[in-house]
């Protein structure tokens, strides 16, 4: 395909766009449904709101159109009904005219039932990259999943999610609250052809549930939202006068990389006690006022959280380092056009191709280049399984070139392994890079990593032998059993916990809380100050917020303080590093039979895979009994 | 809410994992009923087999260490999705097959060990590749190669009371490895070419907290 690079598109900003996925990807998305109900203060619908040279609404719906929907449907209010037309400037969608929530739902229920293939719904005044609704759109791993993000956006209007393990396990809505989020949905829902039935269900037991008067609390909750965002709103001013800088667009640069959500559950969102004696500046209150009042109609949300509350198995489709924005007035638009600008979109989708919590060897010797590779492999139009299959076999030259036991052979086995893991990493970026996810693809990577890491070894342990009077294939052996064993006891655990999330009870929909039974309660209105999960920048008042006190056992304790270890300089680093992963195990090959021989290899990767274990064994044997 | 039906039953993946053969069905049908957990068996299994090979124990201790694991092992097959520390059955049982076989290849001299070696890289590729075709496709794979394989127990039984007794360890290794190699790695690529469109696989998680 070296085509591709005279003919690779260029998108709406010029900036060059990877290949598409191949065909071979059918497009796991063919519906989309565009919200474009929410009203700006003006009355016409904030998806109308300028862009450029187009309209918000008219480059989201390209934006979907691009990544595989063939048929849109924009959801619009009959008074808006015209300016949405207007501003779609005649992309072809079909207009549906709804009059409330209520009609959304039902709307959105039948569209669901109709159609065929997967559907996305998205909130009508997204301004995003093209290449986040791609990631969610196109990836075949992905069946059901919202897009939603671990970095503080600064917009504490957003609806906050739970997840756990890369599953959203509680979702908030106007209505629905979240006991200690980790992270916050942002408006684009995608919902597989096999969960399409359940979704359509869900959304007409919401139409039914919002069409008459409310059901008991759930009014109470948007007030409860109302006053959470004021003192968000106030949070947010504080720290940004202490700070002096633009903390909104300072949050949203440095992002937390660290996307482990299975460790550590953010604070309780807690409303200040008496919200309306904060008085916000004239902005705030103005900005407080036009999220407020959009809040009913965001669908969106409600979708999310009676599809999780029904039990759906729902994916955390993260945003990464992308942008993205919800904007119901003109000044967003400008804060948001301004934004958009500091993202160098190739850059950051090459950023963002890279895994957020990889090892330290490879982080900091692989990657860092290995990334260029990846783009260039773009550029030439290499596929992801090309790229695996060349490293496998490169990988087994450098078996071959270890198993001649000789000096010179170990050095040349030396580099070649590195090559391999290097075109390892460069497959996987690729394909995050590209777009191009396919089951086949994850599938061989795993595979072939084990193939040539075990080749090696196979490799090494014949070397060994032929130069050797004794041998050491009783190492080699322990080796294979040590990691393999690692790797069983890796999978399992992670199949318990999602066997313990798949089998949380959920509440039904009508109520707010997503507890079971007792504490079903909102949290109580707490003293004024409670930090945002994860924020990046701690405002000085947030280090006051106290978590409501409850018993705490002696494994928990010692998991907390672990966990408090993390804010040292380096030490998420060490920890990685002890956990010996793969850059570490390939680099220690290289550098041990390089220089040494494979006896030391063998001893080493067994000593330090044994300390490996122990230390993951400890941390998951206190997890488990810390329930 | 309306009520909504269940998915099919899924496999489940800790005792996909396992990779059980005859044996640990039949134990597994006894250690139900039995009041304890899962991985005290196991545990007990890959103990049993581990300590002894470490201080070098001989050719009949390996022969009856062997046996017992495989019985105690096969009573854990019972409660595999139950217990605190269910996680760890998996992997105790990979430690006992593993260990097993490696002490096997190791009494019986010779090209035991290498040979238990090769074995050992066309067992792993079966133990990566139930895995991953369960996190990538949601399938297993068909009851034919589960039943020619001979799960864990039955390999490691064979080896012990048929291949030590007769003394032809690496023989047996060799061919086993070759015959088992092929059939895994056929089946499964097999498995991928035909099928066009499997059941939804588990979660994605973007980020994998196990060593890579």
């Amino acid at each position: 395909m070296t085509t591709d690079v005279s003919e690779r598109r260029v998108g709406a900003t010029g900036a060059p766009v990877p290949p598409p996925p191949r065909a071979a990807a059918p497009p796991t998305v063919t519906t989309a449904i565009v919200v474009a109900t929410a009203a700006a203060e003006h009355g016409e619908p904030t998806a109308t709101l300028a862009w450029e040279d187009t309209t918000v609404v008219r480059r989201l719906v390209e934006q979907i159109a691009s990544v595989g929907a063939q048929t849109i449907h924009v959801l619009v209010r009959p008074d808006g009904a015209a300016a949405v037309e207007r501003a779609l400037g005649g992309a072809a969608v079909s207009l549906e005219r709804s009059d409330s929530p209520s009609s959304d739902l039902r709307t959105i229920a039948r569209i669901a039932r109709e159609s065929t293939g997967g559907l996305l719904v998205a909130l009508g005044d997204v301004v995003t990259q093209r290449e986040v609704l791609a990631g969610l759109a196109v990836d075949p791993r992905v069946a059901t999943g919202a897009l939603a993000t671990v970095n503080n956006l600064g917009r504490p209007t957003a609806p906050r999610i739970r997840s756990a393990r890369g599953r959203v396990v509680s979702a908030a809505s106007p209505y629905h609250l979240v006991h200690r989020p980790t992270a916050t949905f942002l408006g684009v829902l995608k919902v597989g052809a096999d969960d399409r039935a359940t979704f359509a269900g869900v959304a007409e037991h919401l139409a039914t549930l919002t069409a008459g008067p409310l059901p008991e609390g759930w009014a109470e909750e948007l007030d409860r939202k109302e006053g959470m965002w004021r003192g968000g709103f106030a949070r947010m001013a504080a720290r940004q006068s202490a700070e002096a800088g633009d903390a909104r667009t300072a949050g949203l640069l440095e992002v937390d990389a660290d996307l482990d959500d299975d460790a550590v559950a953010g604070p309780e969102e807690l409303a200040p006690e008496r919200p309306e004696d904060i008085v916000l500046s004239e902005a705030d209150e103005a900005e407080l006022r036009r999220r407020v009042a959009v809040a009913p109609d965001d669908v969106t949300s409600m979708l999310l959280a009676g599809l999780v509350r029904s039990g759906t198995q729902v994916a955390v489709n993260h945003l990464r380092k992308l942008f993205w924005a919800r904007t119901l007035s003109a000044a967003d638009v400008e804060r948001a056009a301004t934004d958009i600008q500091r993202f160098d979109e190739d850059k950051v989708l090459l950023d963002s191709a890279v895994k957020a919590a990889d090892g330290f060897f490879t982080t900091f010797f692989v990657s860092t280049y290995s990334k260029y590779v990846a783009r260039w492999a773009a550029r030439r139009g290499l596929t992801p399984n090309q790229i695996t299959t060349v490293s496998v076999l490169i990988g087994f030259a450098a078996a071959a070139a270890f198993a001649t036991g000789d000096r010179w052979g170990l050095v040349a086995g030396a580099v070649l392994l590195q090559i391999a893991f290097t075109t390892d990493c460069v497959d996987g970026q690729l394909a995050r890079y590209t777009r191009q996810f396919s089951k086949l693809g994850a599938w061989l990577d795993s595979v072939f990593d084990r193939t040539k890491e075990y080749a090696v070894f196979a490799g090494l342990a014949i070397g060994y032998a032929a130069t050797h009077a004794d041998d050491i294939w009783a190492l080699a052996g322990a080796a294979l059993t040590l990691q393999t064993v690692r790797h069983q006891m890796d999978f399992a655990f992670g199949a318990a916990r999602q066997q313990v999330i798949g089998e949380t009870r959920h509440p039904p929909i009508e109520q707010p809380s997503d507890r079971v039974g007792a504490g079903a309660r909102p949290p109580a209105p707490e003293g004024g100050s409670s930090a945002p999960a994860r924020a990046v920048v701690d405002a000085p008042a947030a280090a006051q917020a106290v978590d409501p006190p409850r018993p705490v056992s002696l494994p928990r304790r010692v998991l907390g303080l672990w966990r408090k270890l993390d804010r040292w300089p380096g030490m998420v680093w060490i920890k990685r590093m002890v956990a010996f992963p793969i850059g570490e195990r390939f680099a220690v090959i290289s550098l041990t039979a390089a220089l040494l021989d494979a006896k030391v290899t063998f001893i080493v990767l067994l000593a330090w895979g044994g300390l490996a274990a122990s230390y993951t064994f400890a941390g998951r044997f206190l997890r488990s009994v810390s329930g | 809410m309306s009520a909504v039906a269940p998915p099919a039953a899924r496999p489940a993946p800790l005792v996909v994992y396992r990779d059980d053969g005859n044996f640990s069905n039949a134990f597994g049908k006894f250690g139900r009923r039995l009041p304890i957990p899962s991985i005290v068996f196991a545990a007990l299994a890959a103990l049993l087999v581990v300590v002894p090979a470490l201080v070098g124990a001989g050719e009949d201790v390996a022969i009856a260490a062997v046996i017992f694991a495989v019985m105690l092992g096969g009573l854990s097959a019972g409660r595999a999705e139950e217990g605190r520390f269910r996680w760890l059955v998996p992997p105790a049982i990979r430690l006992t097959e593993y260990g097993g076989l490696l002490w096997i290849g190791a009494v019986a001299g010779g090209d035991g060990l290498p040979a238990a070696f090769a074995l050992l890289c066309a067992l792993a590729y079966r133990h990566y590749d139930l895995v991953y075709r369960l996190r990538h496709r949601g399938v297993t794979p068909p009851q034919w190669v589960n039943l020619a394989g001979l799960g864990w127990d039955g390999r490691l039984f064979f080896s012990a009371v048929v291949l030590l007794t007769w003394d032809v360890v690496p023989e047996g290794f060799f061919i086993a490895a070759i015959v088992f190699g092929v059939m895994f790695v056929a089946e499964s690529v097999a498995g991928w070419t035909s099928s066009a469109r499997g059941q939804r696989g588990s979660v994605y998680e973007e980020e994998e907290d196990e060593g890579q």
